[in-house]
């Protein structure tokens, strides 16, 4: 018995704690299982827990990066702040963890107990409704990183089996219902492409599917529409970061002042211009980005490859949820730039609203939001409702993520770390869940779960002939539609 | 051995789906194909070094003045789209 107490312990104090060695073994143990050669094995192992370690690296640089400015303005305004931007979350949420004394390891079991649960839901999909499987991999790991801190942060006594459990039942019932509501959208803009959307603002294009029709005319379409070529440097990240960060932290860093931040941040030497001493401060976060998503690149990738492996052998006639910028090329070209743009619009004032409101939380637009879900939000838009609901829609996604990303940040206190999600869906429907369980506790995870799941029943009893159709077969979903209209299949109208 | 880039806007999700696809697709056509993913800036930067890029439709304006093949994808995930492209480009000679 003794022994055996030791050997849990040190297996406890040696890798369930830590995470870079807990996720190796688990990329080991999955390729094991995959009966692939022990080298490939080994090799998987090592990719995994060196992109963990270049992770912890990149998280710590960022939030480090951050502190000074923090402090500064705790000091003078007494105010916090954050960056809405998942990977900031991401950072900001694992910091938050290991504040309270609990293990980052809990993340990498979330995910996996979050998508064994999509799994059940789509093998029981006669019952369920749920025709989608979420395979994103590096939107899981920020999604269950987040996640993780909310119901630490609502259930701070909770054990760790108990949290990993609830909220990966949760966190699954998400990834399957919120996925599966794209799949319409998502089959009608690429005509049968075969996918739906897994990302970060899933009931944003659902919304958007519905109220783009409303707002304008898809005729008057971005198609005629020239925009300025210096547009195309927002096409790269490290770019688009950069002069992000140098705006908004120029201006910040700015009104604090050079005195101040020289008492605060020691980096800042008497020598140094200080125009310069914020461009190295701003580029900085570009840097620890790029680290980031290296890191997550390097151990995610394995994990992706095995659940699309999942997906095509045990799931056949089910969806796989990909990447939001796989629809991008099913818009027009310009409605991915028109979408930021105007996204961009609504941040920046929502912005201006927190400061003239003296919000106690400064919000800072990061690129992925700002990015990734107005550009996707303006190509569903376009399509449906033309140029107006293409620029009117991403305007107020963009006001709704400040705002939301706002209170999230300070609700949930991530702000202290300088980060949060800051995707629509957490944003909006995260937000109030985790509200919902702060208040409520374990009733209001249970009201939640049963709501979510309510959502592919009604849609089911709405178009019962042609719900699973349209995912399994779109050639045959026109067929029946063009019968309903009373034409070919070659001139049938999708909506 | 053709060497191949994938690319995406954040080199994280879509690019990585395109490699995925694009591995059974060369293995169908048996070529023997090394692949790499990553984001545009870093594949506009290593494109030389390449045989071949494959992306989005959309970013494709990206690889202006580049000397390597660059084809752009519709579908980022239909394996005859890949296939008649990588025909079309003559990669299986």
């Amino acid at each position: 018995m003794i022994i055996l107490l030791t050997i849990w312990e040190f297996f406890q104090n040696n890798v369930l704690t830590k995470p870079q060695f807990f996720i190796g073994f688990i990329v080991f143990i999955g390729y094991a299982l995959l009966r692939k050669p022990v080298y490939e094995c080994l090799a998987g192992f090592i990719k995994a827990v060196v992109g963990y370690m270049i992770l912890n690296v990149a998280s710590g640089g960022l939030v480090g990066n951050f502190r000074p400015v923090l402090a500064g303005l705790k000091d003078r305004f007494h105010l916090s702040a954050a960056v809405i931007d998942p990977y900031f979350g991401q950072a900001a949420a694992q910091m938050s963890v290991e504040h309270v004394g609990r293990s980052f390891s809990l993340m990498m079991i979330v995910l996996l107990i979050a998508f064994t649960m999509n799994i059940l839901l789509v093998l029981f999909r006669r019952y369920t409704k749920i025709r989608t499987l979420f395979i994103t991999g590096h939107v899981m790991v920020q999604q269950s990183s987040t996640a993780l801190w909310l119901v630490l942060f609502c259930f701070p006594k909770l054990q760790d089996p108990g949290v990993v459990i609830m909220l990966g039942i949760l966190l699954g019932t998400y990834w399957a219902v919120a996925s599966n509501l794209t799949v319409e959208p998502v089959a009608k803009l690429t005509d049968g492409g075969g996918f739906a959307t897994g990302h970060q603002q899933m009931f944003g294009i659902f919304l958007v599917s519905k109220l783009a029709k409303k707002i304008g005319n898809p005729k008057n379409s971005l198609d005629n529409l020239k925009l300025p070529g210096f547009l195309s440097i927002f096409n790269e990240n490290v770019v688009a970061t950069g002069i992000l960060m140098f705006i908004f932290f120029g201006i910040i860093i700015s009104i604090l002042g050079p005195e101040l931040m020289h008492t605060i941040d020691k980096e800042f030497v008497k020598n140094q211009n200080f125009g310069f001493y914020i461009l190295e401060k701003s580029l900085n976060f570009a840097v620890y980005l790029t680290i980031l998503q290296l890191g997550v690149r390097m151990f995610v990738s394995e994990l992706t490859n095995s659940f699309q492996g999942i997906s095509e052998k045990i799931l056949p006639g089910s969806v796989p949820a990909v990447d939001c910028a796989a629809v991008f090329g099913f818009g027009n070209p310009n409605a991915v730039t028109f979408g930021f743009l105007f996204g961009a619009f609504g941040q920046f004032l929502a912005i201006i609203g927190l400061v003239i409101f003296q919000s106690p939380i400064l919000i800072i637009s990061g690129f992925v939001p700002l990015f990734f879900d107005n550009a996707t939000f303006a190509v569903f838009a376009n399509r449906l409702g033309g140029i107006r609901a293409a620029a009117i829609i991403p305007f107020f996604s963009g006001i709704i993520q400040v705002l939301g990303g706002g209170f999230a940040a300070y609700y949930f206190t991530t702000g202290n770390f300088g980060g949060w999600h800051g995707n629509f869906d957490w944003d909006t429907l995260w937000p109030i869940i985790g509200v919902i369980m702060n208040n409520f506790q374990y009733a209001g995870v249970v009201v939640v779960v049963v709501c979510l799941l309510a959502v592919p029943q009604i849609i089911y009893r709405r178009n019962k002939d042609t719900y699973f159709l349209i995912a399994e077969d779109y050639e045959k979903y026109k067929e029946v539609e063009a019968k309903k209209q009373g034409v070919t299949a070659d001139e049938v109208v999708i909506e | 051995m053709l060497k191949v880039i994938a690319a995406c806007g954040s080199g994280m999700g879509s690019s990585q789906i395109i490699k995925m696809k694009l591995q059974k697709v060369f293995k169908k056509l048996n070529i023997e194909a090394d692949i790499y993913h990553t984001n545009v800036g870093d594949a506009k930067s290593q494109a030389n070094n390449y045989d071949v890029v494959f992306c989005s439709e959309s970013l494709v304006g990206n690889f202006n003045g580049t000397k390597s093949k660059v084809i752009g994808l519709k579908n980022l995930l239909s394996e005859t789209e890949m296939t008649a492209k990588i025909q079309a480009a003559g990669l299986n000679q």
